[in-house]
């Protein structure tokens, strides 16, 4: 038996059973995983929750819980984070993800489900791929530095808003030193 | 006792969503309301139009024009079902949608009960914060008879690496004989809508539509419609006398780009058997319609503004007499318009508008007519 095989065997399993413990339904941990793979191209990951204490929670915009923030690990390194969270948009909520990496740029932003036949456009790759390379130092205004989608305005701002409040989250820990 | 429990909480509601209309966050203030745990299921919302119309040299209309309210409730994660209560001019009441939305897969949702067709712009986005002017445009009043919505089945999704959405379905069409109102006319199919009420079926009617949204900024629209419109007679219903072949294609672009938007649409209509038609009911139903307008709009105010005061010229040019057989081309039906306003939006969801139009037709010596509007539209 491979010692390599066995590690990586242990590591996904770490991972399946971190994963479950996080209150993340089965289909949005199963596009998180293909996000991340893809995004960071490493399969060999492991996801944290990142505990933020209940004094720092106060002065943040987000809420962060123990199932919506986590550190990405490869091979004991820290690689970026992740961010899963639901938004309002027209007469539903959709999940979406925000992938960081170390440097607390944004590396992805992703729509995973979209529950509604309205404003659906905010899912397109193409119109997703604005928050790149975005950062704590970024202003997020409708119109100005995100371009709007006819007929997809309720949406439109749910995810600038959304990405808006977890930057600037992102910057007070950063401020703070806990990121 | 229930009914009467949420007759309030629904007048509670509405009233507190027209008071807060300022708030950055979007979930509406209904929402907030209903939503008692984890999963919200309820959504109410809707729209309202109040409306002065001041044509030259004759009376003023001030007018509740619409109001509607929208409910929605989330059975399951998959499952939905959308509703619109319209009241019209305070005293029509009908149903705009009504429809239970599947889905199957990411890509994939499934659609059945009274919807809206999809063709054109405002037809499916008619609230009154997303369009320019008091009132909505003409062609979408007499080429594509808005709002127009029957009851029908279909697909719907999207394909997000592509930026592509698309439509299609099987509906219930236009009626031939609508009480003694007929098609023809200057709204050409406008009568003929039945609106899912009690409505007869003996010829389907196909939807579809596909929209693209891949250019930054840019949303393309391409729709077709293709049916035979309802006879009165089952035994009728392939005879060109009273049941005439409906073909439609749409064609709509609108683009924003920073302090910058713009809109236009293309429509045009095929009417197959309409001299039989004009025969039969002593009408005036063309062969061809044609309708298309261009708008260009410039927000006066910096994008940092929580509010906008947008500026616009909208320029329609329709005609339901495009092309005739059998009967006279009335001129009138010829018509251009020009709207110039003002569209305030002074908190999102709150819109206050001004305008003014020219409408002229291609009678020899047609005079002008000059219409001033004022407008309240709000949306939450």
């Amino acid at each position: 038996m491979n010692f390599k095989n066995v590690s990586k065997g242990f590591l996904f399993v770490l991972f399946t059973l971190t994963l479950s413990s996080f209150q993340l339904s089965k289909s949005i941990q199963k596009k998180l995983n293909k996000e991340i793979k893809s995004a960071f191209d490493t399969s060999t990951y492991i996801l944290k929750p990142f505990l933020v204490t209940e004094e720092v929670k106060k002065s943040l915009l987000v809420k962060f819980t123990d199932s919506n923030f986590y550190s990405i690990e490869d091979n004991g390194k820290l690689i970026g984070y992740a961010f899963v969270e639901r938004a309002p948009s027209k007469t539903a909520e959709f999940d979406y993800l925000v992938l960081l990496d170390a440097a607390l740029i944004v590396k992805k932003a992703k729509v995973l489900i979209y529950r509604e036949e309205y404003g659906g456009e905010i899912a397109s790759t193409r119109w997703l791929k604005q928050f790149i390379g975005k950062s704590e130092k970024d202003s997020f205004v409708y119109k100005k530095d995100i371009s709007a989608i006819s007929g997809a305005t309720i949406s439109v701002r749910s995810m600038t808003t959304s990405v808006n409040n977890l930057m600037k989250s992102v910057a007070v820990l950063h401020q703070k030193n806990i990121l | 006792m229930k009914r009467v429990v949420l007759a309030v909480l629904m007048s509670l509601t509405t009233a507190i969503g027209f008071a807060q209309t300022n708030g950055s966050s979007n979930v509406n203030i209904a929402q907030r309301i209903l939503d008692s745990g984890q999963n919200q299921k309820i959504t109410i919302g809707g729209y309202a139009e109040i409306d002065y119309n001041q044509p030259e040299g004759a009376n003023g209309n001030m007018d509740i024009h619409r109001f509607v309210l929208m409910l929605g409730y989330k059975f399951n994660d998959k499952t939905q079902f959308i509703t619109e209560i319209e009241y019209e001019h305070v005293k029509e009441v009908y149903i705009e949608q009504a429809f239970v939305n599947y889905n199957i897969s990411d890509n994939v949702s499934l659609r059945g009960g009274l919807m809206l067709v999809p063709m054109g712009i405002v037809n499916e986005y008619h609230e009154p914060t997303t369009f320019n002017g008091v009132e909505r445009p003409n062609v979408d009043k007499s080429i594509i008879p808005t709002t127009w919505r029957e009851i029908g089945v279909g697909v719907n999704g999207r394909w997000d690496d592509a930026s592509l959405k698309y439509q299609a379905y099987i509906l219930n069409g236009f009626i031939s004989d609508n009480g003694g109102k007929y098609l023809g006319g200057k709204n050409g199919l406008r009568n003929g809508r039945q609106k899912g009420a009690g409505s007869v079926f003996n010829n389907a009617n196909f939807s579809a539509k596909l929209d693209y949204y891949g250019i930054q900024g840019l949303k393309l629209g391409l729709a077709a419609y293709a049916g035979r419109t309802q006879a009165t007679d089952y035994e009728n219903r392939n005879d060109d006398a009273f049941a005439v072949g409906v073909k439609m294609i749409g064609l709509d672009a609108r683009y924003i780009n920073q302090r910058f938007s713009a809109r236009g649409q293309f429509i045009k209509t095929y009417i197959d058997g309409a001299a039989a038609y004009n025969t039969e009911y002593s009408s005036d139903l063309g062969d061809e319609m044609q309708g298309w307008y261009v708008e260009g709009a410039y927000n006066l105010l910096s994008l940092d503004n929580a509010q906008a005061l947008t500026g616009f010229v909208r320029y329609e040019d329709y005609d339901t007499h495009h092309a005739v057989s059998g009967i006279t081309e009335n001129l009138a039906f010829d018509r251009k318009d020009i709207t110039v306003g003002l569209s305030y939006m002074i908190a999102p969801g709150t819109v206050v508008k001004a305008d003014h139009q020219w409408f002229d037709n291609a009678v020899d010596g047609n005079l002008v007519k000059k219409q001033f509007n004022l407008g309240l539209g709000v949306w939450f």
